[in-house]
């Protein structure tokens, strides 16, 4: 329904996993190995800071206007999985790091 | 025919490749993976232009691997069935052969036998591999007591020793399983050697426990009453 659609939008931030081939990781390797793909998803509404709420005010007020600034914490991996090993289509063996997420969270 | 498989298209490959799956059951196992890439990123990590690999350490981490994970992943990477080249040497590759078991010399098998007597657990292990992978002409299977799961698991329990095991080609048709030594040199133990050798390159219960595991045929070949 509709309004089951509209709450899975907004799922707070939280580990999602998907099963992809190494190939479609988009790395450069040429392997039909499957690998657990883990990732960050989901909103930071509820994380919101003073820090936020600040910097949203002096941008308001343009005491901030040329910089970059993110105003809204980001819902990031916190900690990475461990390293992840596939043998090519060549034969070859690599090990990749940092490839999946281990811990989510509103930063 | 030849031709289709040198092309190696994974498209075509991929439907049969039992090794491929159960690389995939072992990626999606946490624990599993974990120690894969422990032993692969140990025995692939190059230390200089003269030492491609430390096979000690290298050994050490696929003894892990084979001991601290279930033999229903460690199993079907190492005996999984091969219809086609690709898949037979992803099979060969399982233990990284290029730093686990290829040498630079061939020893001769009675040395390399020596040596791993010097080591109580090697000396202990291929003790069990001579018990449970002896072939019998009194079972149906080659095996003592039928028992293929014995067998199997005291291949595997060589792996990481001087002894390592490994296919000694990528043939789908013919699986030849040998350590890496001859028996060149063996002087007036000649025979000897040989027979020590042929329990790995021609040993029917060896074959029939690898070959029964790959098609799924090894349940219930020994009944119990």
């Amino acid at each position: 329904s509709r309004r089951k659609r509209a709450r899975a939008r907004h799922k707070p931030c939280e580990l999602r996993e998907l099963e992809v081939s190494v190939s479609e990781l988009g790395l450069g390797y040429e392997s039909d190995e499957t690998v657990l793909f883990r990732y960050c998803s989901g909103t930071c509404e509820a994380a919101v800071r003073s820090y936020d709420l600040s910097l949203k005010s002096m941008r308001s007020r343009r005491k901030i206007r040329k910089e970059k600034i993110r105003a809204r914490p980001c819902c990031r991996p916190l900690a990475y999985d461990d390293d992840v090993s596939f043998l090519d289509a060549y034969n070859r063996y690599y090990t990749v790091n940092e490839l999946s997420a281990k811990e989510c969270g509103c930063v | 025919l030849a031709s289709i498989f040198s092309g190696m298209d994974p498209a075509t490959t991929s439907k049969s490749n039992h090794c491929l799956d159960a690389a995939k059951a072992c990626n999606l196992n946490d624990n599993c993976k974990r120690l894969r890439s422990g032993y692969i990123s140990t025995c692939s990590r190059e230390l200089s232009a003269t030492e491609p690999c430390s096979r000690r350490k290298c050994h050490k981490a696929l003894r892990q691997f084979f001991d601290r994970v279930p033999g229903e992943f460690t199993f079907r990477l190492l005996f999984c069935s091969c219809k086609d080249p690709a898949c037979a040497e992803r099979r060969r590759q399982t233990i990284v052969p290029s730093c686990s078991y290829e040498d630079k010399d061939t020893p001769n098998c009675l040395d390399l036998r020596g040596a791993c007597r010097a080591d109580h657990l090697c000396r202990s292990r291929l003790a069990d591999f001579h018990t449970n992978c002896q072939a019998t002409f009194q079972s149906l299977t080659s095996c003592p007591g039928d028992n293929f799961q014995a067998c199997l698991g005291s291949y595997a329990g060589l792996i990481g020793f001087d002894i390592t095991p490994n296919y000694v080609d990528a043939s789908t048709t013919s699986i030849t399983i040998s350590p890496w030594c001859s028996c060149k040199g063996s002087g007036n133990m000649e025979e000897e050697c040989e027979k020590f050798l042929r329990d790995f390159t021609e040993n029917p219960c060896l074959r029939n426990a690898i070959q029964a595991f790959g098609n799924g045929t090894d349940v219930n070949l020994a009944p119990k009453n």
